[in-house]
């Protein structure tokens, strides 16, 4: 077990190295740089840029070197400093940016991914146990309509309904008057009241998918000889469908943790902006946008490294959970 | 068991008019159709016929292990625990604590497929000392101590370290050596074994089914054999109980039923055995035709397409009743019904 951990965590170094310089390579692919963005955006307001000006900005940033040097300068300092780079538009260290917004993000993420396990298991267990039934239908129906709206357009419903009926806003994860308070109960509380509604949204569709892959798995295993077995050793109903069929319907789940935390990430960029959430995303788009290549990078990055370990996680959970993958 | 008079208390369970029907879209299909048999305490008894005779929609029966759309229709299923003891399991609410009590612990079952019949995500030992903790008040050691030497009873080498392997560590034989430990790990009256040489090859079969023989004279359990194979049936077996479309139509001691068959299906399916020295110019003597469409039952006797003896103009329109020959032997046939019966 500690060997194959080993092993993964090993295996996960060239890959990382490879999704660095892919993504890397990817911010660079459209034309132009920061730069150009930087010279639009003064000759819009009617200021001139001289070739001077210009020349040094490039030095400043370091624009002009090839871009396996670039390359080689950020990762060094990443690895070395733990230094991101710089934002361009913001002018700040893209470590100042990024890490209250990856908190938040990751703990937004956490949340929901428990939340809809939770909910996807037991209205997955409920509907196969219960197949055909008005319950079951109704677990469909409802599982179909969340997988179809699109999320956004759920935010913005319910960010209308709570304005038009509770005279609330429950855009952001604060309201007004704790914004920029030092943390206190007070905060904790408010912090919460917010914290539902983006998990419930960013939830829906991934909890009605996984409530089909929940009641598909569980229906595949329910009739299998060892259900059987357990039944005529006399293992009652409510424990014996836990213990045996569902423990095996539970493998894809854990699977896709792996893609689950990546996607949560950058999936929820729209929602993000919608509810104002100070999440990654909304920062992400705007840097790629801009060119802003160091803070878009480290956000690539980032969202890689967090791909590579959900996949480690989901492997180490897989091999806990089956003893087939643990002792093969 | 040989004589041939048998008092009411040797009776371990008594089946009377049991039908057991599927409802699927396409209709109804009568897999057991008023089926009357008796298990005699600690006595073998075989249950044969082709595939789709309802064999072991009978036996899954008995436990009320049918699922839906099956069903048990009508009939009772009477256990005789001993004494006065007497339950009618067809008549007991699914999953109540009743039910549950007498599976494992009163009739066990083994089946078909020892390779998954396991469950793959617990350890032997955890699925055997679930079953001893269910029906025996005992601690957690003393369940395991029971289980490993229940394994050592059907003859797995090394017990304590096999407690803790998982299935998918154990070969088929083992396996179903594993199911048959369990099965007998609470003591049970009666163990049902649906098919379990089936899956296995021909050496591993004759262990397993000589394994079966030796325990059943250690523990004196009786033995359900449901089967195809009628070489194990001789081996095996006291009594016999043919069953066609989901009907008994004969049933007696294994002597009669191999010297003296009655019921032309009986007579046809010996003859299929294919036999050394006794080949008729090298051919195989297969049954006539093949077992109906489920959906669409002959009408009169159900086997009268295929029977060779058939009495044109009544076994279309009449359905035989069952006929008594002698105390121990019965079949369901019309050359055997009294001209008024």
């Amino acid at each position: 077990m500690l060997q194959y951990i080993l092993q993964r965590v090993l295996l996960m170094i060239p890959t990382l190295f490879g999704i660095s310089l892919l993504s890397f390579g990817i911010i660079q692919l459209p034309p132009g740089d920061y730069l150009t963005f930087y010279v639009a955006e003064l000759s819009a307001q009617g200021e001139e840029v001289s070739e001077a000006m210009l020349a040094q900005l490039e030095r400043q940033y370091g624009l002009g070197r090839p871009w396996y040097v670039q390359y080689f300068l950020w990762v060094r300092n990443i690895i070395t400093k733990g230094d991101f780079g710089r934002s361009f538009t913001w002018n700040k260290p893209v470590n100042d940016l990024i890490w209250d917004r990856v908190g938040y993000t990751m703990m937004i993420t956490l949340l929901t991914v428990v939340f809809v396990w939770i909910v996807a298991l037991l209205i997955g267990k409920y509907a196969a146990t219960h197949q055909y039934s008005p319950g079951d239908y109704i677990a469909t129906f409802v599982g179909f309509i969340g997988l179809a709206v699109p999320n956004f357009l759920l935010a913005l419903l319910l960010l209308y309904y709570s304005l038009k009926f509770f005279g609330l806003s429950p855009a952001g994860l604060f309201s007004p008057e704790y914004q920029d308070a030092p943390w206190s109960v007070g905060k904790w509380i408010d912090f919460l009241s917010h914290l539902w509604i983006p998990i419930v949204i960013l939830g829906t569709a991934g909890t009605a998918g996984s409530i089909r892959i929940m009641r598909a798995n569980l229906l595949d295993e329910l009739h299998k000889p060892y259900v059987i077995t357990a039944r005529a050793k006399g293992v009652p109903e409510r424990t014996l469908i836990w213990r045996y069929p569902v423990r095996v319907a539970l493998n894809p789940f854990i699977s896709t943790v792996g893609w689950t935390l990546p996607e949560l990430v950058s999936g929820s960029v729209i929602v993000s902006v919608v509810l104002n959430l100070p999440t990654t995303g909304p920062l992400l788009l705007g840097a790629l946008l801009q060119q802003d290549m160091f803070l878009a990078g480290s956000f690539i990055l980032l969202v890689s490294v967090l791909t590579v370990i959900g996949t480690l996680i989901s492997d180490i959970l897989l091999a806990w959970l089956d003893p087939r993958i643990r002792l093969s | 068991m040989s004589d041939n008079h048998r008092t009411d208390s040797d009776i371990l369970l008594d089946i009377r008019g049991l039908k057991t029907y599927f409802h699927l879209d396409e209709g109804t299909v009568r897999a057991v159709d008023g089926v009357d048999f008796t298990v005699p305490r600690g006595t073998t008894i075989g249950i044969v016929g082709e595939s789709g005779c309802g064999k072991s929609v009978t036996a899954f029966s008995i436990l009320q292990l049918v699922e839906r759309p099956g069903r048990i229709e009508e009939g009772s299923i009477v256990l005789n625990t001993g004494g006065q003891n007497r339950v009618d399991i067809a008549a007991l609410e699914h999953d109540s604590e009743e039910l549950r009590q007498i599976r494992g612990k009163d009739i066990a079952m083994i089946f078909q497929e020892p390779m998954t019949s396991l469950s793959m995500m617990y350890t032997v030992g955890f699925q055997m000392a679930e079953a001893i903790r269910l029906h025996m008040d005992v601690s957690k050691e003393e369940a395991r101590d029971r289980a490993i030497e229940m394994l050592q009873a059907v003859g797995i080498p090394r017990p304590e370290q096999r407690f803790d392997a998982y299935p998918f560590e154990l070969s088929g034989g083992m396996r179903q050596r594993v199911m048959i430990a369990m099965a007998l790990s609470c003591d049970p009256m009666l163990l049902i074994a649906d098919e379990p040489t089936t899956a296995l090859d021909v050496t591993t079969q004759a262990q397993i089914l000589e394994l079966m023989q030796r325990l059943q004279e250690e523990f004196g359990m009786a033995i359900m054999l449901i089967t195809h194979d009628l070489g194990v049936v001789a081996e095996m077996c006291s009594e016999v109980v043919v069953m066609y479309l989901g009907e008994v139509v004969e049933q007696a001691d294994v002597d009669t039923i191999f010297h003296n068959p009655q019921h032309p299906y009986t007579q046809a399916l010996l003859e299929s055995i294919p036999r050394l020295g006794h080949s008729h110019e090298g051919r195989l003597n297969p049954i006539l035709g093949s077992v109906p469409d489920p959906y669409h039952r002959p009408s009169g006797c159900p086997f009268h397409p295929r029977c060779t003896q058939v009495i044109t103009g009544r076994c279309e329109t009449v359905h035989p009743e069952i006929s008594q020959l002698d105390p121990r032997h019965t079949v369901r046939c019309l050359l055997h019904e009294e001209p008024h019966g």
